[in-house]
């Protein structure tokens, strides 16, 4: 009878972990196009690296000189809740668009808050023209990776 | 000293409830398989909840995030905490009293079950926060413990999770020892009730930071059932219906008599006792309402079934008590009309556990007396019971006149084993009775096809049960339920 009781329980935790695994693998199919839809946000960089995760952390100006016009691209980094990477539109010497190509997206939680924090900040860079801004509160790891990011992309733009 | 008594010559049953319709029979054997379906059942959900609890995990997505090394460590992190939680909750489940896990697999196997989780679910959490530190360090390029210190002080929640394992790490710890060195009831008791702060710290960062558990998820209404259900079983079983028993029978002390030297018979009049009736060997938990001795919970065993004079239940019932350890001393001084709290019947130690028609009750010393009140209720035909008691000299065999004359009037076999321990071999019989070559197949030829009630001190038990496995006995057949605790 005690081998009953195993084979059955053994049977049932199979089924639970399968039916699981096979919700996991539609789910996170979802929350990846959840994640890209957020970061197509903004008007500024309608290129083609949009779509594509940034692999590369190193940072490139798409259109590269003295004069800074343009977007550019900052590094990728890596957070614990995914990685975060953000684009500028530079025309005549100041941001006027920043556009978040990667943000922190590992679980919904972290989604949730990207959403909330990426409209912030980039309103906030807009205003202060630099990567020297407050952090969201409640949304630190994802803030201070935005603007490291953020810092990359304007070096690069020698603003 | 080996006293038999021959078999009674009462003839028909005419009190023993042996005529109950759908005990006799095969009754048994029915009530036994589907006391073997429900712990079956019991344990499909038991593993089905860990199963589960990782499904959570997989049903996110878990396993796209494993990808990375960092992420790897961080899931491992997840899925140990996540397990480690539903290990606590099933521990709290298996000491919540419920009446269906107390009748399929008894109170003191579901504690010894408490008691096996209790090592794996503290190493769980504890790989919990060591793998969620070094995998978000990975992550983040810190060493886990500046990784620590930056969950501690940056994530909200975050600091009650750490005062929950360490008041995890306090519980177990405390409960090994405590169970080593016999500390005192009370003691253990206090450590435990830090298991409630320990679970109600650990939950706010299960929802709040993990994001397996954000706002608008499945998994969070999975998860927040489970632990509300929980909440609710305790809350139900050990807090509510302690009160509503107490209300309900309204016990109060009518006398303390002595029984023998130590011993004493607690006598108590009440209401509703006639559903106490028949629950003869479980245990109940009494608390005697008078200064310095409420907050003392005692175990004990109905002596006898409930005398009912009314048909409201209103009556009287006994138990008998030695003067063991601190708290039971006090009871000989107990005084008339002290009001009495109780909770119960527990355990599976009763008619409930029945397998068989034939039935065998051996009990040693004060053991003896819980086993009085089950030769009463239990159903069983003349000839097929035999009641072995155990003690060093007649004067320890508590209740004899009691069991004797039950014995005679229901058709059961007696037998006084009296004497000195055989000192050589770890032997359950008097010196003189292991000489002459007995063991449980001279007194019970039949003993493999009864059920088997032991109850005494653990030693002696252990070795009527080796006997009696020698004998034969299937397993499901002894019932043993330990009352030192």
């Amino acid at each position: 009878m005690k081998t009953r009781g195993t084979v059955a329980a053994a049977v049932a935790s199979a089924g639970i972990l399968l039916a699981g695994w096979q919700a996991g693998t539609q789910a996170g199919g979802t929350s990846i196009i959840t994640a890209t839809g957020t970061t197509a946000e903004g008007s500024g960089g309608a290129s083609g690296t949009n779509g594509s995760a940034p692999h590369s952390a190193t940072t490139k100006g798409t259109t590269s000189g003295t004069t800074a016009a343009g977007t550019f691209t900052g590094a990728a980094v890596q957070t614990r809740f995914g990685s975060v990477q953000v684009q500028i539109t530079v025309a005549g010497g100041t941001i006027t668009d920043v556009t978040a190509l990667h943000l922190t997206d590992d679980d919904r939680k972290s989604i949730q808050i990207s959403n909330r924090a990426a409209p912030v900040l980039r309103s906030e860079v807009l205003a202060a023209q630099s990567a020297d801004v407050q952090t969201v509160s409640g949304a630190t790891v994802t803030s201070g990776a935005y603007l490291t990011s953020l810092q990359a992309a304007i070096d690069a733009a020698n603003l | 000293m080996t006293i038999q008594l021959p078999q009674a010559q009462a003839g028909p049953a005419t009190r023993g409830p042996a005529a109950r319709p759908g005990r006799d029979g095969n009754g048994f054997a029915v009530q036994h398989r589907r006391r073997l379906l429900r712990a079956d059942l019991l344990t499909v959900v038991a593993w089905a909840s860990v199963a589960a609890a990782v499904a959570l995990w997989l049903s996110d997505g878990g396993l796209a995030a494993a990808a990375t090394p960092a992420g790897a460590v961080t899931a491992a992190g997840i899925v140990a905490g996540l397990v480690g939680m539903d290990l606590v909750l099933l521990m709290l489940l298996l000491a919540a009293r419920i009446p269906l896990v107390d009748r399929t697999v008894g109170h003191d196997r579901a504690l010894g079950f408490h008691r096996k989780l209790g090592k794996p679910s503290l190493y769980l959490l504890l790989a919990h926060g060591l793998l969620i530190a070094v995998g978000y360090g990975m992550a983040a390029g810190l060493d886990p413990v500046s990784e620590a210190i930056a969950l501690w002080s940056l994530v909200p929640d975050m600091w009650l999770a750490y005062i929950s394992m360490v008041l995890f790490v306090a519980v177990v710890v405390t409960s090994l020892v405590a169970v080593r060195r016999r500390f005192p009831y009370e003691f253990w008791y206090a450590v435990h009730l830090l298991t409630y702060a320990a679970v109600g710290t650990a939950i706010p960062h299960q929802f709040s930071v993990g994001g397996l558990f954000a706002e608008g998820t499945w998994q969070r209404w999975y998860w927040a059932a489970l632990c509300l259900a929980t909440g609710a079983a305790l809350l139900y079983f050990r807090v509510v219906q302690p009160i509503a028993a107490t209300n309900r029978h309204r016990l109060s002390v009518v006398r303390v008599e002595q029984a023998a030297p130590g011993v004493v018979n607690i006598v108590m009049k009440g209401r509703a006792l006639d559903r106490l009736a028949g629950t003869g060997g479980r245990f109940l938990i009494w608390r005697f309402l008078a200064q310095g001795m409420w907050w003392h919970p005692h175990p004990f065993s109905l002596s006898a079934e409930p005398v009912v004079l009314a048909a409201d239940g209103t009556g009287t019932l006994r138990i008998t008590v030695r003067n063991l350890g601190s708290g039971s001393g006090g009871l000989v001084r107990l005084r008339t009309g002290t009001r009495v709290a109780v909770a119960g019947p527990y355990g599976l130690f009763g008619t409930a556990a029945r397998t068989r028609d034939k039935v065998v009750l051996m009990g040693a010393g004060i053991g003896i007396t819980p086993l009085r009140a089950l030769l009463e209720s239990t159903p069983f035909a003349p000839g097929q019971a035999t009641v072995l008691l155990r003690g060093h000299s007649d004067r320890e065999l508590y209740l004899s006149h009691e069991i004797l004359e039950l014995c005679r009037l229901r058709g059961a076999r007696l037998f006084h084993l009296t004497g000195p321990r055989d000192k050589g071999q770890s032997g359950w019989l008097p010196d003189d009775a292991v000489h002459s070559g007995y063991s449980l197949t001279s007194y019970v030829p039949d003993a493999a096809d009864a059920d088997i009630y032991i109850c005494g001190p653990s030693a002696w038990a252990g070795n009527v049960i080796a006997d009696a496995t020698a004998a034969g006995v299937p397993a499901t057949q002894i019932h043993h339920e330990r009352f030192d605790w």
